[in-house]
């Protein structure tokens, strides 16, 4: 049951002016058990979309996708209680103005006292160390605490499985250092899309997205080696333009 | 994002009589102000009220400078409505509609100085837990709350940046310039937040 299944996966979508959808992923089919997964690919290759499957944020327009036991369409809210994301942005994500009260509203739904949930949301928020930010606003705090509160945030209802699109995008070489071992030590099984080939160099599985497919599926150093061989590829047939004229 | 000024004032800890009064007698007098200010029809009852409502923000301890970033945030448009209203109805009538709006807006913030966010919605559930009988989810009422809280200081902020992109770009002038990207951003702000929801379970109804 422990496990994440894409079967025969398709997404497509309307486009404006034209008969004939989009097709953003195609005949995706995949069993993912391992911890540690890393999604990689170039920008608008699919990875997103293959993640926002994963929470039902994105149905299949064929297909189906199954996370422990529950389709992402037909059980959806069981699937969100089961299945934690994290955006790019965190600021995209915090609804509250303060942390403390960002991580109370996750444990809203589970925890009605709300002395209980207070307390809940200390000991959360400890574990991230960000107990002495908890009651600065959001916008006060630097790339990496938005995106360690966005994590705990999403944590604070214990999600079985943890889904990060491009945590580490925007933040420095400190904080993405952090992220990367605060992601290390989690329980949760992590599903990540990066443009970070080291930390994709950590994952135990590596699926590389090329134009809506899996181009490659397997070992991590194996993985990023084929990454790099598809970006010099493509840049041999497509030769950057010259900003100089 | 920079210049997310705050239109209402977030909360300020403190023990104050404002602070420890019961959450409904705050709720109701924010809903009195409102009321009031279509009922009151003369200026210096509204300056009166006005003056009362400061008063009461100032016993909050949240301190004079947060009572003035909250009336600056609404200067602007306050001007323009006190202006066309000076011309189509005359001085009184428009200082008292923007006496009123002032009323309101230092009553929100007297709630919102002096009341935890969670309190707050709490408040919120609270009160709109009759009308789960007519099948109303009162969570949805509160995340409703809590995301319009978030979205003001927002928008202030992306109007900041879009102000700055446009001086940059010698467009202050150009009013497009300055309203079709904000628009553009706060619809992807909208679908973004509504995303973030979607992905933390959150505003969706509480039964199966």
């Amino acid at each position: 049951m422990n496990s994440i299944s894409f079967n025969n996966v398709s997404v497509r979508v309307p486009v404006d002016g034209s008969n004939a959808p989009k097709t953003l992923l195609q005949g995706i089919s995949l069993d993912l058990t391992e911890r540690r997964i890393g999604v990689i690919g170039a920008n608008g290759s699919g990875k997103s979309t293959l993640l926002r499957l994963l929470n039902g944020l994105v149905e299949p327009s064929e297909g189906n996708v199954v996370v422990h036991g529950d389709d992402t369409v037909a059980d959806v809210r069981r699937v969100r209680g089961n299945v934690g994301f994290v955006f790019t942005d965190p600021l995209s994500q915090l609804v509250m103005p303060t942390g403390r009260e960002d991580v109370e509203l996750s444990l809203r739904r589970s925890i009605k006292n709300s002395g209980k949930r207070a307390a809940r949301a200390e000991i959360v928020l400890d574990r991230f160390g960000l107990l002495h930010l908890a009651d600065q606003s959001i916008y006060e705090l630097s790339g990496g605490e938005r995106q360690l509160l966005a994590l705990a945030a999403v944590l604070a209802v214990d999600p079985a499985v943890l889904v990060l699109d491009e945590p580490s995008t925007l933040l420095d070489l400190r904080n993405r250092e952090l992220l990367r071992r605060t992601v290390a030590e989690l329980d949760q099984q992590v599903i990540m899309s990066t443009h970070d080939l080291d930390l994709a160099l950590d994952m135990d599985r590596v699926l590389v997205v090329e134009s809506g497919r899996i181009v490659f599926d397997g070992g991590a150093a194996d993985g990023v080696a084929r990454y790099r061989a598809l970006c010099a590829a493509s840049l041999l047939s497509e030769p950057l333009g010259d900003v100089s004229r | 994002m920079r210049g997310h000024g705050f239109l209402i004032a977030n909360y300020v800890r403190g023990n104050s009589i404002i602070h420890r009064t019961p959450l409904w007698l705050k709720f109701l007098v924010v809903a009195a102000c409102g009321t009031a200010s279509f009922l009151i029809v003369d200026w210096t009852v509204s300056l009166v009220v006005f003056a009362i409502m400061c008063g009461l923000f100032l016993l909050t301890g949240a301190g004079i400078r947060r009572l003035l970033r909250a009336i600056w945030m609404v200067t602007p448009i306050l001007l323009v409505i006190g202006l066309f209203q000076w011309w189509q109805l005359g001085g009184p009538t428009a200082a008292r509609i923007v006496l009123n709006v002032l009323v309101c807006v230092v009553a929100a913030s007297v709630l919102t100085a002096t009341t935890p966010v969670q309190a707050l919605l709490d408040g919120v559930v609270a009160l709109a837990k009759p009308f789960r009988r007519f099948g109303a989810d009162p969570e949805r009422f509160a995340l409703t709350i809590a995301v319009m809280l978030r979205s003001i200081p927002f928008i202030a902020g992306t109007f900041s940046d879009v102000r700055d992109s446009a001086r940059a770009r010698g467009l202050e002038r150009n009013p497009r310039a300055l309203v079709l990207p904000v628009f553009i951003t706060t619809v992807a702000y909208a679908r973004q937040t509504g995303d973030a929801l979607a992905a933390r379970g959150l505003g969706e109804p509480e039964r199966d």
